[in-house]
């Protein structure tokens, strides 16, 4: 994750960024008007902009989507919970880019034969997830929502937005933008490379933390189940203290993994 | 467009230092955090409804006023659901509702609504530039900050871009609100394409433009803001941390706490 | 490299010890993107002198931005490709600096003004350059309000750059550079996208920096602007086509039109007369003409030779019987509650009609326009389309009546092929595959855009996607066709093209409305013209009626052509230098 920092250090990466952040926000804001209903899902057009942003322009659209939804928390109202949110969308324009490195190195995020849709959707179920996993742990921690109401929502609205209406962003605009050499490795060409067997692990490691954290916070945020050597007063709602121990570990695992790939 | 909640009212808490404003979100959230019940959060609901009265930022809380019903109503409504405790006033299948279920629910409800209050205070008084000094004192990095403000500045061209767009493809038969979920999401396309690439069209320019005025000059750029600690940011220092301190004391007595357990 | 501060010290100390130093140079400078076939720049030699003001002139790509960006190193620093050659800035090499270590040296106004604010606040916005090169704040504060008092912004400091109009926010660009007082400031067409009033008030900056002894390096479109330089470059295809002073260079009409440069119209007038002098100012050109035709200071040119032009001008429509294509009724527009945008507008519009909006920013032409083709509703009056109330027609027949290209041709083009493009509209209204073929096949030939069907939009040159934009609306076949400010943004073999192209669907039939600032397109195409001030209509009729009324134009911030007013002083109204070289030729 290194990169996250050293893109700094490129004048067009902090651009981009910007750009994408303000991309991000720009579409977010007009519907912030229609605030979360629990149980309804909505189609949010905005979640679309961060996967397209990861695989043209990797940690910039990580920060992209980190800052973006900070400007769009500016304009409906900032909570505790809200440094989750920074981080679960940093996640969430920063997963897409690092699967597709691992599973499709060099092939275009456009979408044309059936085994690129499947790396597309494993590369986007790990974004959003982690990215709900972040939210419902987060705010379940803090013993403001369960795990459950956002966690499950926040998968099902990215995965919507990022299953039909990116691949239509990416086919349009991937092309073009790598035409122009705004593409991450054009702007950056010298950067580190991860060994292949390394960033593999790192991937299963992600994908064993995230679906964990997903599984266990939906468990034990409605009550269903608890680790049996917890004390009894851990296994009451809000279930904050049972979240924080069990589910933590999983979200540093798939963080660890990150870091590999 | 006015998009931001930023009200030029030059109010004295307005000019208070921005670091003492984000401080005393920080102590507003701590105080929150250790009570559950409604009648303990009552006080600085009080005091958030003052702030609103002396920083005249009414306007701003009229235009959010369904946003904190939903976030009122919603989560009560949650937590009585997902709090199952007490003796039962009411038990009809999932449906499960006791006193201490409706004090737990109106608790995180009220808590939510005062968390959104004091963002919408924070926002009403404090301008983009205020709040990027501010980060810069808490050790922010000068890049990252600097993308955040970018970001704020780029949002309303944005969001202008892409009603000039929905405007000339209306123009040409093309209509928003026809046929169903899929369709729909692929009518996002013909706006979001060209407001994408006018964006990545000026991410170049900007580039360029940012190193022609010396961007990357000097890692550390001077910063010709400067704001003084007066005697009320002290004041206001004092007051926050005397809050939080109440609060802490009223969790410690067990007078925060859901009565009946 | 050196400090903001030290680069000033090196300038004080040139101005003083030797006069005739030298800004900048470019010994032997070639370069070629990593894109591209040809060099942008070959074999460039060119040098500046302290205090020495160069324009540089040519069509778009032929290498001028290119030229001015080695000066700051952003070629090849920025700007990745084969660079060949030395630059020196007061006469250090920039050789391997990067970008940043030029800005105290050389700052750089760029076009796109939105692309060169990057804060949220006036003041912000002019330290940014001075907290870069790590000025101290004393300092930053100290030239902050000089900077903003050399650019006419005192008072502005706590503005947003967003609310500021065009020419404020340019104007505030240049601020951010001059605060760091570098040696030379390179303008690379930094009225491109301005209205008129933005302009003026840009060059007058410009002319006011040059009086305070700075070197300047300014790219530009127009000619008229660049009379003031010490020196003019003409490049084409990346090498220097010509050298020399304005009156060598301006009066050369043969090369300007060679080279994509439009000539100023007097100097036209007097090429055409066969007068081989250069005149600098209306004033200039009606000397040289009276004593070269050895005209009497009293004389007038007669109206017999003015016959034949005024037979030709515009007839005021008579055919009440047909309704007409547009017919506006007292339409009031009121924005947000308080400004009243149009205050009781009347207008009719016939078939085949070829007419001109023009007015400052804010007088209500683009309202207008979004009113007759339904993107706003009236807040009082109405508009009939064809005789129909435009608020009760289905959107496909009112395209089939009226349709409206952006001004900006990137707010609209978003398909993966040019055929694509075109097709969206018809496919939208539900148009037959054989149509729609017919009609892409139709119009993409009447923009000459037939060769690039299958070509991908975004990687045309402007001019071409501006063809491409008008052509995607000529597609639904409308009778009139309203174009707001076609020609921003595109040099003028690209300006010529697009109202030729213009000028020839209106031949073939279709009614025309431009908005517009320029005022020689107005002059050469249009027959009617309409002008607003502060959303009324303040006059609608023939073009030359309108230039003959120089205190209503005023008034509204409206210069004529150069021609015109040259041709005023000889008792006519001329829109075209052929047309006044030919009455004088007559009369002489």
């Amino acid at each position: 994750m290194d990169e996250l920092r050293s893109m700094w250090g490129n004048t067009r990466m902090v651009v981009l960024s910007a750009i994408a952040a303000a991309l991000y926000a720009a579409v977010l804001v007009p519907f912030k008007v229609v605030p979360f209903i629990p149980g309804v899902t909505e189609l949010r057009p905005a979640n679309a902009i961060p996967v397209v942003c990861s695989f043209m322009f990797g940690p910039a659209a990580a920060w992209g989507a980190a800052i973006g939804n900070m400007i769009g928390d500016f304009f409906g109202g900032v909570g505790p919970a809200d440094i989750f949110g920074f981080f679960a969308n940093l996640v969430y324009g920063y997963v897409p880019y690092k699967v597709w490195q691992v599973l499709a190195k060099g092939e275009e995020p456009v979408i044309r034969s059936p085994l690129t849709l499947v790396k597309y959707v494993i590369a986007c179920l790990l974004a959003s997830a982690f990215c709900a996993d972040i939210v419902g742990w987060g705010e379940n921690l803090l013993a403001l929502r369960p795990f459950l109401m956002l966690g499950n929502a926040i998968v099902f609205n990215n995965m919507l937005a990022a299953m039909l209406l990116s691949p239509f962003l990416l086919a349009a605009i991937y092309p073009r933008v790598k035409a122009g050499h705004l593409l991450y490795q054009d702007v950056m060409p010298d950067r580190p490379q991860r060994r292949r067997g390394t960033a593999a692990l790192g991937l299963v490691l992600l994908a064993a933390g995230v679906a964990g954290a997903w599984v266990t916070g939906n468990l034990i945020s409605t009550g269903y189940w608890t680790p049996h050597a917890l004390p009894a007063s851990m296994t009451q709602p809000p279930y904050d203290r049972a979240i924080a121990i069990v589910v933590t570990p999983l979200v540093a695992l798939a963080a660890l993994g990150l870091e590999l790939m | 467009m006015p998009i931001y909640l930023y009200l030029d009212r030059r109010t004295f808490i307005h000019r208070l230092h921005p670091t003492v404003k984000i401080l005393t979100i920080i102590g507003i959230f701590w105080s929150v955090y250790w009570v559950d019940n409604p009648v303990s959060l009552l006080p600085l609901g009080l005091l958030l409804l003052a702030g609103a009265q002396l920083t005249r930022a009414w306007p701003n809380f009229y235009s959010l006023r369904w946003l904190f019903i939903l976030v009122i109503f919603a989560t009560t409504v949650t937590w009585i659901i997902f709090y199952r405790q007490g003796k039962p006033l009411l038990h009809l299948g999932p449906l499960f509702v006791s006193r201490a279920s409706l004090e737990y629910g109106l608790g995180r409800g009220i808590k939510l609504a005062e968390l959104l209050a004091t963002s919408v205070l924070f926002l009403s008084t404090t301008k983009v530039e205020e709040f990027a000094f501010g980060l810069a004192e808490m050790g922010v990095p000068y890049r990252v900050g600097f993308a955040i403000t970018l970001a704020f500045r780029l949002v309303p061209l944005f969001i202008d871009s892409a009603l000039t767009v929905v405007q000339a493809q209306s123009l040409r038969g093309y209509d928003f609100n026809r046929g169903g979920l899929i369709t729909r999401v692929r009518r996002y396309v013909p706006v979001t394409v060209p407001v994408f690439m006018g964006a990545l069209r000026k991410a170049n320019n900007m580039a360029m433009a940012l190193e022609a005025r010396g961007f990357g000059y000097s890692a550390r750029p001077t910063s010709y803001v400067h704001y003084e600690m007066r005697p009320f940011d002290f004041a206001m220092l004092l007051g926050v941390a005397l809050l939080g301190a109440a609060y802490f004391l009223i969790y410690y007595t067990g007078y925060g706490a859901i009565a009946p357990r | 490299m050196k400090t903001a501060m030290e680069s000033q010290r090196a300038i004080d100390a040139g101005a003083a010890g030797e006069p005739a130093g030298e800004a900048a140079a470019l010994e032997g400078v070639s370069f070629r993107f990593r894109i591209g076939a040809h060099p942008a720049l070959e074999n460039i030699h060119f040098r500046q002198r302290v205090g020495e003001m160069v324009g540089i002139m040519g069509a778009a790509g032929t290498g001028k931005s290119s030229l001015a960006r080695c000066l700051n190193a952003i070629i090849p620093g920025f700007e990745y490709g084969q660079f060949k050659g030395r630059v020196t800035v007061l006469g250090r090499a920039v050789d391997g600096a990067r970008v940043c270590e030029m800005a105290p040296a050389v700052g750089m106004v760029f076009q796109d003004f939105e692309a060169q604010l990057f804060s949220t606040n006036v003041a912000h916005e002019v330290a940014f350059a001075m907290e870069q090169v790590g000025l101290p704040p004393a300092e930053i504060r100290r030239r902050l309000g000089p900077a903003l008092e050399a650019v006419g912004l005192a008072g502005f400091q706590d503005r947003d750059p967003t609310s500021l109009s065009g020419g404020e926010k340019q104007r505030l660009a240049i601020a951010s550079v001059l605060a760091v007082e570098p040696a030379v400031i390179a303008f690379d067409e930094p009225t491109t996208d301005l209205d008129p009033e933005g302009r003026a008030e840009v060059f007058d900056l410009i002319r006011r920096l040059r009086g305070r002894g700075l070197s300047l390096l300014i790219i530009e479109h127009e000619t008229e602007e660049m009379r003031q330089c010490d020196r003019i470059l003409i490049l084409r295809d990346g090498r220097i086509a010509a050298e020399g002073p304005p009156h060598r260079i301006l009066a050369d009409t043969r090369l300007m039109n060679q080279c994509g440069i439009r000539p100023p119209g007097i100097n036209l007038v007097l090429a055409e007369l066969g007068i081989d002098a250069y005149a600098a100012s209306v004033d200039e050109a009606e000397a040289l003409i009276r004593r070269s035709l050895g005209l009497p200071a009293d004389f007038k040119v007669e109206a017999a030779q003015t016959a034949g032009i005024r037979s030709a001008a515009f007839q005021p429509p008579s055919s009440p019987q047909a309704p007409p294509l547009v017919e506006i009724d007292h339409l009031t527009h009121v924005y947000g509650g308080q400004v009243r945008a149009l205050d009781e507008v009347s207008l009719r519009i016939d078939a085949g009609e070829f007419v001109a909006i023009i007015g400052q920013n804010g007088s209500g032409k683009t309202t207008l326009a979004k009113h007759i083709v339904g993107l706003l509703k009236p807040s009082a009056g109405r508009v009939l389309l064809g005789g129909r109330e435009r608020a009760a027609m289905q959107p496909a027949q009112a395209a089939a009546m009226v349709g409206y290209v952006f001004q900006n041709p990137d707010h609209q083009i978003f398909a993966g092929t040019v055929g694509d493009e075109v097709a969206f509209g018809p496919r939208n209204f539900g148009l037959d595959a054989g149509e729609i073929q017919r009609r892409c096949d139709r119009v993409l030939k009447a923009v000459g855009l037939e060769s690039m069907r299958g070509q991908d939009p975004f990687l045309l040159g402007r001019g071409e996607r501006q063809r491409l934009a008008v052509a995607s609306v000529l597609a639904l076949q409308p009778r009139l066709l309203i174009l707001d400010e076609p020609t921003t943004g595109l040099d003028y073999p690209q300006q010529r093209r697009m109202m030729d192209l213009i000028a020839d669907l209106n031949r073939a039939g279709t009614a025309i409305v431009i908005i517009t600032h320029t005022p020689w397109l107005v002059a050469e195409y249009a027959r009617r013209a309409v002008l607003m001030r502060k959303g009324r209509k303040l006059f609608d009729g023939a073009v030359r009626d309108l230039f003959a009324q120089e205190e209503l134009l005023a008034s509204a911030a409206f210069r004529v052509p150069e021609v015109t007013a040259l041709s005023r002083r000889f008792g006519m109204v001329a829109l075209t230098a052929a047309e006044l070289a030919g009455a004088l030729r007559g009369a002489g």
